[in-house]
This record gives structure tokens, C-alpha cells and sequence, in this order.
């Protein structure tokens, strides 16, 4: 029972990550939380199902779901989050503008898909079963489809940090978050690397909204609760941190694992929020967060 | 009716005027627009709680939605398990809710701006599942907040066809005038004037001798006895309150409200409230004309209201005090 728990609380633990991640790289790039990523991650899922009613392949629809989802977010940063940037400097709103935008975006971005596709909800099959491996007659509620989720994300996980730790581009993203006008000055274009930093995150988002969604159904806001999630695991570890984020919703997967088999299914979020207290309180830089992190 | 010139004696007289003219006007209204009178009215209250928060002292919450389900059921259990008088029960749904805003409010003012939006946030989502947990908050039925009609005394000057709804009008309408008139006068007093100083240069007001971090919690026990009064009012509306009556999009829909008219405007917020209210019924009208489509219909009013929102923090942030602003900074 131990170890089941602790299974299913590493795959939901997985694509908390996976969120939280999302919303990291553009905290690092932009000094925005991006309320806008789960509305991005389930258009791009939707986009996703799309292709898999026309092609029935499922392994053909993840890569452009996510490539989609890469898009999105650019198209966000470009269309959207410079302009808000650009015009609304000062007055009593400048701190609140690009919550109160991004929120607009999410709105507007489920309203779209409700549009098109409708509110009902949508199965998103994978031919992966959702069935638990069965060892002698013991049957876990781990199963391939969860299988999938932790190895998908471990290896978006990977790769990120492959980008970030070793390659020129991954340089430049954490210069031009770290001190902008200085990466300026030694020739990185800002403004582009932040837009991949936008596509990345985008991309990561997508990855964890098409690997979980057939595990349940696809409604406009079926993310919803995955993104609250997402954030708790970012503070966590710390809004500025990559590691943070995987280690924070790992903790947090794992926990709401525990708490939905020894306590109760309907607390988690309530947990959920007393943990972020709890945290933001003591350690407002989060666990793997540097320095001075927020200005209070 | 905002200016700061007047005292609070104007304005209370300015308000019962109006307040009066709105008493008479139900009489000649139906049944609808009475019940959109009074949805206005709680709205206003809410919105104001918001305009209080965001635009005087620079915080925001996303989960002023779970401030107002705190009241509702804090109205909604003294009403029907310990039988208060229904005015008692809202003023208690107040209480308890500005107890729990002053203990969000010390943990707020420690938070800024997306961490206090993603904290609140947490606590929108989290808050209503409590009602699962204890028995005696009703769980998924929720609890009856049914006031009944109205007693005879007010039947009497109401007139013979005083139904419920106008009964209802008329009590949001009284407990929205009073709130505002009591948000002026606060935001006109010193306590408003240092959130503003506070808001726009948190050093510079410490330095002046304003103890900020007060101020703030101040503000979040304020902004949120306004808003559980506001859901001991909406719990009234329903005549009962569950946990899907105070659901995310409620939080989101106040704080939209508080935008769209300018989010440091207090009059804006009965702009908001109109708007709030006007909006299912303009795009209800619009998705019919458009054929009527189920989609269509589900989904209109939440593309206007989005659309909105960004038009509006794009184009005009401070809404449409922008220019008094310039000149007073």
C-alpha cells in the first residue's frame, strides 16, 4: 500500500513539475507568473485530441501537441505580454497588471476552446493502459499510462536541463533573467532569448497537459487544479529555481498522494494551501530559492 | 457623491436620497429587474472590497470569492441552526469573515503581488472543500438561507404587491448605500490616505512615520468584512449556500469588475456591478441573435468578459481616472 501511494505520487508529482517548471521559466525570464499557462497547456492538448480524431495515432499527436504548445507561448509573449510590458509602467496598477492580464488571457483562451470544441467533455485516448500492472494476483494503481507520465517528464526534465546546464542557449536564458541590459551589452538579443524562454515553457506545459489528460477527461478547464498545483510546487522550491520546481512538485505529489490514502480526497487543496502558508511564511525564497528572492 | 470635499453628513444625505429614488423606482419595476437590482447592489459591495485592496493599498487577492462563501455560510449556519433574526445572521456571516481576513491579512502583508494572487488563488480553490468535510456546513446540499417574505410593517409602506425579490432589493440596496458611505469616509480619513502613501512609495511613508505593514492587514480586515458581507448577501440572493455557489470564476468576476471601471475608482465599482450583471443578459441577447448554438450561448459571456478585461488593461489601466492621477502625483 506504502509503495503504491508512493508511486502514484510520483507521477502526479511528475507533471506538477512539469508545471511548475512552465511557470519558472517565464518567472525567471519576465518576472511574471504566467496564470495564463494552464489555458495555453489545455489548448494545446485540445490540439492534440484534434489530431488524434483525425490520424488515431496518439504517438503522432504528443509531439505536435507539443510543438503547439512551443507556439502558443511564443505567440503570447509576442502578441501580448510585450505590449503590456511596454505600456503600463507606473499607476497603481503596474504590479497587478500582468496578473490581472494573464488572467484575462486564461479567460479568454477557455472561453476560445469552449467555442470551438464545447464544454462537454472529451476523451483524449492513449493506447497506453490505464489498467495498474498486475505482479502475482496483486493488481497497483500504477499503471503504464503513469509509467509514461513519469518517463515523458523526466526526460523533458532532462533535456531542459541538459539546454540550460551545457549549451550556449541555455547560457544566454539564464543571463538575460539574471541581468538583462548586461546580457544586452555582451550581445544577446533580450528580447529573443526571452521569447524562447516563453516557447519552452509553453512547450513543458503542453508536455504535462497530453501525457495526464488520458488518465481523465479533457474539458476547457480540466487543468485548472493542475496549475494551482503547479504553483505550490514553484513556490516551494522557489519561484527562480528549475531544480526547485521538480523537487517542489515531486514533495507535493507525493504528499497529496498520502493525504488522498490516509486522510481524505476533499482536503488536498486545502493542505495544499497550507502548505504554500506555511512556506511563504517561513521561507519566502522557497527551499531552493538564492539570495534575496522577493522584495516584501 | 465621492468627492472629498463633502463631509460625511453630505454624504450620508447625498446617499438616502438616492437611496430613496431607487425604493420608489422598484415600485414601478418587475420582478427582474429587481432581482438584478439587488445582484448590483451585492456586487458594488463586493467590487468596493476590491477597490479598497488593489487600488488604495496595492494588494490583490484572487480568493475574495472564498472570503465571501466565509460569510455566506457564517449567515447562512447562525441563521438556520441557532434561528438568529436574518439581520443578525448577516451581520454574523461579517464577523466571522473579517475574523479570517484579519488572519489572511497578517499572512498577506507579508506577500506581494503574484505571490499574494497565487496564494489566494489556493485559498479560492481550497476553501470550499471544507464544506465537505463537517457535517454540520451541509456538505454538496449546502445550507438554507431562506428569509422568507418580508414582515408587515415593511409590507405596509412597501405597498400591497411587495413580493420578495423587491424585499430583497431593498435590503441589499440599504446595507451597499451604507457600506459605501462608510468606505468614503474611511478612504477619506487618515487610515485612507496613508494606504495610498503606502501603496505608492512603502519607504518613503515608513520614513514618514506610517507604520505600513498595519496598514496593510488593515486593509485585507476591511477589504474582507466587506466582501463576506457581500456573500452573506449573495447567500441571500440564492436562499442558500453551497459550495458551488462561490465558485473561482466568482473571485475572478469581482476583481474583473473592480478593473474594468478603473481600479482605484470607487464610484467605478457600481460601473463594474452594472456591468457584471449586464453582461450574461447582453451576450445572452447576442447569442440568440447569432443563431443560439448551445456553445455559443455557454461560452459568449466569458469571451466578452475576457475581452474586456485585457482591452481594459491594456488600453486604459487606471481606468478612467487616468489623467486626475497624473495631475495629483
Amino acid at each position: 500500500m506504502f509503495i503504491d501511494t508512493l508511486l502514484i505520487g510520483i507521477s502526479s508529482g511528475a507533471i506538477y513539475s512539469l508545471m511548475a517548471l512552465a511557470l519558472v521559466l517565464v518567472w525567471r525570464s519576465t518576472r511574471i507568473v504566467n496564470f495564463a499557462q494552464s489555458g495555453q497547456a489545455v489548448l494545446s492538448t485540445y490540439i492534440g485530441y484534434e489530431i488524434t480524431v483525425k490520424t488515431h495515432n496518439y504517438w503522432i499527436s504528443l509531439p505536435l501537441a507539443i510543438v503547439c504548445g512551443a507556439l502558443i507561448g511564443s505567440l503570447v509573449d509576442l502578441l501580448f505580454m510585450r505590449f503590456l510590458s511596454k505600456r503600463i509602467k507606473s499607476g497603481p496598477i503596474a504590479e497587478i497588471a500582468p496578473v490581472i492580464a494573464t488572467l484575462g488571457l486564461l479567460g479568454l483562451i477557455q472561453s476560445l476552446i469552449g467555442l470551438i470544441w464545447g464544454n462537454a467533455f472529451l476523451q483524449y485516448a492513449s493506447p497506453l493502459s490505464a489498467k495498474g500492472f498486475t505482479f502475482g494476483t496483486h493488481t497497483v494503481p500504477f499503471s503504464p499510462q503513469n509509467l509514461f507520465i513519469v518517463i515523458a517528464s523526466a526526460l523533458v526534465l532532462g533535456i531542459f536541463g541538459v539546454v540550460f546546464r551545457f549549451t550556449n542557449l541555455g547560457l544566454s536564458l539564464r543571463a538575460a533573467s539574471f541581468a538583462p541590459e548586461i546580457a544586452q551589452l555582451a550581445g544577446i538579443r533580450v528580447g529573443r532569448v526571452r521569447n524562447i524562454g516563453w516557447s519552452f515553457a509553453g512547450a513543458a506545459g503542453a508536455v504535462a497537459g497530453a501525457v495526464i489528460t488520458p488518465t481523465s477527461t479533457l474539458s476547457p478547464n480540466s487543468l485548472d487544479l493542475l496549475f494551482v498545483s503547479g504553483f505550490i510546487a514553484a513556490v516551494i522550491g522557489g519561484l527562480d529555481s528549475l531544480v526547485g520546481a521538480v523537487v517542489g512538485g515531486l514533495v507535493l505529489g507525493i504528499g497529496f498522494s498520502f493525504i488522498l490514502q490516509y486522510i481524505s480526497s476533499s482536503v488536498t487543496f486545502l493542505v495544499g494551501f497550507i502548505i504554500l502558508m506555511i512556506v511563504l511564511l517561513v521561507r519566502p525564497r522557497g527551499i531552493f530559492g538564492k539570495g534575496v528572492g522577493r522584495n516584501a | 457623491m465621492l468627492n472629498r470635499r463633502l463631509t460625511p453628513l453630505s454624504r450620508a444625505g447625498i446617499l438616502a436620497f438616492i437611496g430613496f429614488v431607487l425604493l420608489i423606482l422598484s415600485r414601478f419595476v418587475g420582478e427582474l429587474r429587481n432581482y438584478q437590482g439587488a445582484q448590483v447592489a451585492v456586487y458594488v459591495i463586493a467590487i468596493s472590497s476590491i477597490t479598497l485592496l488593489t487600488g488604495y493599498s496595492g494588494q490583490i487577492s484572487l480568493g475574495h470569492g472564498a472570503v465571501m462563501a466565509i460569510g455566506g455560510y457564517g449567515a447562512a449556519l447562525s441563521f438556520s441552526l441557532w434561528n438568529f433574526p436574518f439581520e443578525l445572521a448577516i451581520l454574523f456571516g461579517a464577523a466571522v469573515g473579517t475574523l479570517s481576513g484579519f488572519i489572511l491579512g497578517v499572512a498577506a502583508a507579508r506577500l506581494s503581488g503574484p505571490y499574494l494572487a497565487g496564494t489566494t488563488l489556493a485559498l479560492a480553490v481550497g476553501l470550499p472543500t471544507i464544506a465537505d468535510q463537517f457535517k454540520v456546513l451541509g456538505g454538496e446540499q449546502g445550507l438554507s438561507f431562506d428569509i422568507g417574505d418580508a414582515p408587515t410593517w415593511v409590507r405596509k409602506i412597501g405597498g400591497a404587491d411587495f413580493t420578495q425579490y423587491k424585499w430583497f432589493f431593498w435590503i441589499c440596496i440599504i446595507v451597499a448605500l451604507l457600506s459605501l458611505w462608510a468606505i468614503t469616509n474611511l478612504l477619506h480619513s487618515n487610515y485612507g490616505r496613508n494606504w495610498r502613501a503606502a501603496r505608492n512609495n512603502a519607504v518613503a511613508a515608513s520614513l514618514a512615520g506610517i507604520n505600513v505593514a498595519r496598514g496593510k492587514v488593515l486593509a485585507f480586515t476591511v477589504s474582507s468584512a466587506l466582501a463576506s458581507l457581500a456573500g452573506a448577501l449573495f447567500g441571500l440572493l440564492l436562499g442558500i449556500v453551497t459550495p458551488t455557489a462561490f465558485p473561482l470564476s466568482l473571485s475572478f468576476a469581482i476583481v474583473t469588475g473592480a478593473v474594468l471601471a478603473g481600479v482605484s475608482n470607487l464610484a467605478g465599482s457600481i460601473v463594474g456591478a452594472v456591468v457584471l450583471v449586464a453582461i450574461p443578459e447582453v451576450s445572452g441577447a447576442l447569442a440568440t441573435h447569432l443563431g443560439g448554438s448551445q456553445k455559443v450561448t455557454a461560452n459568449l459571456p466569458g469571451l466578452v468578459t475576457s475581452l474586456l478585461l485585457i482591452l481594459v488593461v491594456l488600453f486604459m489601466p487606471n481606468g478612467l481616472r487616468i489623467k486626475k492621477f497624473k495631475g495629483k502625483k
